[in-house]
């Protein structure tokens, strides 16, 4: 269910703006890895904060979703969650070389750095394209293995006019692949700011 | 005559940043292809002397056009433009014949050197 947050054409800038900020990910990712990245297009859908659980659970099938939280201010200032589902975890384990059974702390360690790169190549990419200059507080776990309506219980200091934009993030390596979303949590003034600096850029073409 | 060129990107919006970095004075006929099949069908229809290639695509993704264009004698110039800005990505593309490799975000400046460099623009 579309909220019209932003227009057609805003989303397709910001879905072009966000692949170039993929790019630089899988670029980081492909470091830490030391293997090729294949990118995939990120899509970006948008929700509300009562429809964000169904539509994260619609983009991740797994029972048990874990989270990752990191603020980020400027311009247009929010939170960005990346969502990992069960099976994305145990991928992401097995790239590490590490076997199935990840002690917590371990887990938590690899989730903090993968999201932190995400968000910061992401995100970063965005605002730089937006000429909005952005800087991001240290990652945290939101949530641990819960199902997906557990995951926002704790959000819910969010305000309620807060929408969210989603971005898919696929990143397949040549022996593994993993899957993960990121959400970016934008407050009603904040969608205002990432709408005008949006415009701003399609005024360029 | 004018030149084709072609512009292949699953993105209309990369399709509108590309068309509006080309240089103003060139004498072009510009097309459009949103996937690689289109970009391959354009190609053997004989309208790309310049193909400006995405390589992140669904369906046949700017890689499997390469290679498409390569097995058929690769008659025209590749231009590839993508957000990919792994050194290996410009590595494979350049050896399936793309003659020079663009990063996202595409402006004037990144194409100009390139187009010169190969005479396409004097």
């Amino acid at each position: 269910m579309s909220l019209n947050l932003l227009t057609e054409e805003q989303n397709e800038a910001l879905q072009e703006i966000a692949n170039i900020g993929m790019g630089r990910a899988g670029r980081s990712i492909a470091g830490v890895f030391d293997e090729f990245v294949e990118l995939s297009v990120p899509r970006v859908r948008e929700a509300g904060l009562d429809r964000l659980p169904a539509a994260v659970a619609d983009l991740i099938p797994d029972e048990t979703l874990t989270a990752v939280r990191q603020g980020f201010f400027g311009r247009v200032r929010g939170e960005a969650i990346v969502v990992f589902g069960i099976t994305g975890c145990r991928d992401l384990a097995g790239l590490m070389g590490y076997g199935s059974a990840l002690e917590d702390c371990e887990e938590d360690e690899l989730l903090l750095d993968v999201s932190n790169v995400i968000v910061s190549a992401c995100l970063g990419g965005i605002a730089e394209q937006l000429n909005a200059d952005v800087c991001f507080s240290a990652p945290s776990v939101l949530a641990s293995h819960v199902p997906p309506a557990g995951l926002f219980d704790r959000t819910s200091a969010a305000p309620a006019d807060t929408g969210a934009l989603i971005v898919e993030v696929n990143f397949r390596l040549e022996r593994h692949s993993f899957a993960c979303s990121l959400l970016m949590m934008l407050p009603a003034d904040s969608m205002g700011a990432i709408r005008r600096a949006l415009d701003d850029f399609l005024a360029n073409f | 005559m004018p030149i084709s060129v072609l512009v292949v990107d699953d993105s209309a919006m990369a399709r509108k940043m590309l068309i509006k970095s080309l240089p103003p004075d060139w004498d072009i006929e510009i097309r459009q292809a949103c996937n690689g099949e289109e970009a391959i069908a354009a190609y053997r229809q004989g309208r790309a002397d310049v193909i400006f290639l995405d390589l992140n695509m669904p369906g046949i993704d700017g890689y499997g056009v390469l290679e498409t264009l390569q097995a058929e004698d690769l008659n025209c110039f590749v231009i590839v433009v993508s957000a990919d800005v792994q050194p290996q990505a410009r590595e494979r593309v350049m050896k399936l014949g793309a003659i020079a490799f663009v990063q996202k975000p595409v402006d004037a400046a990144k194409l100009e050197p390139v187009l010169r460099e190969y005479g396409v623009v004097v």
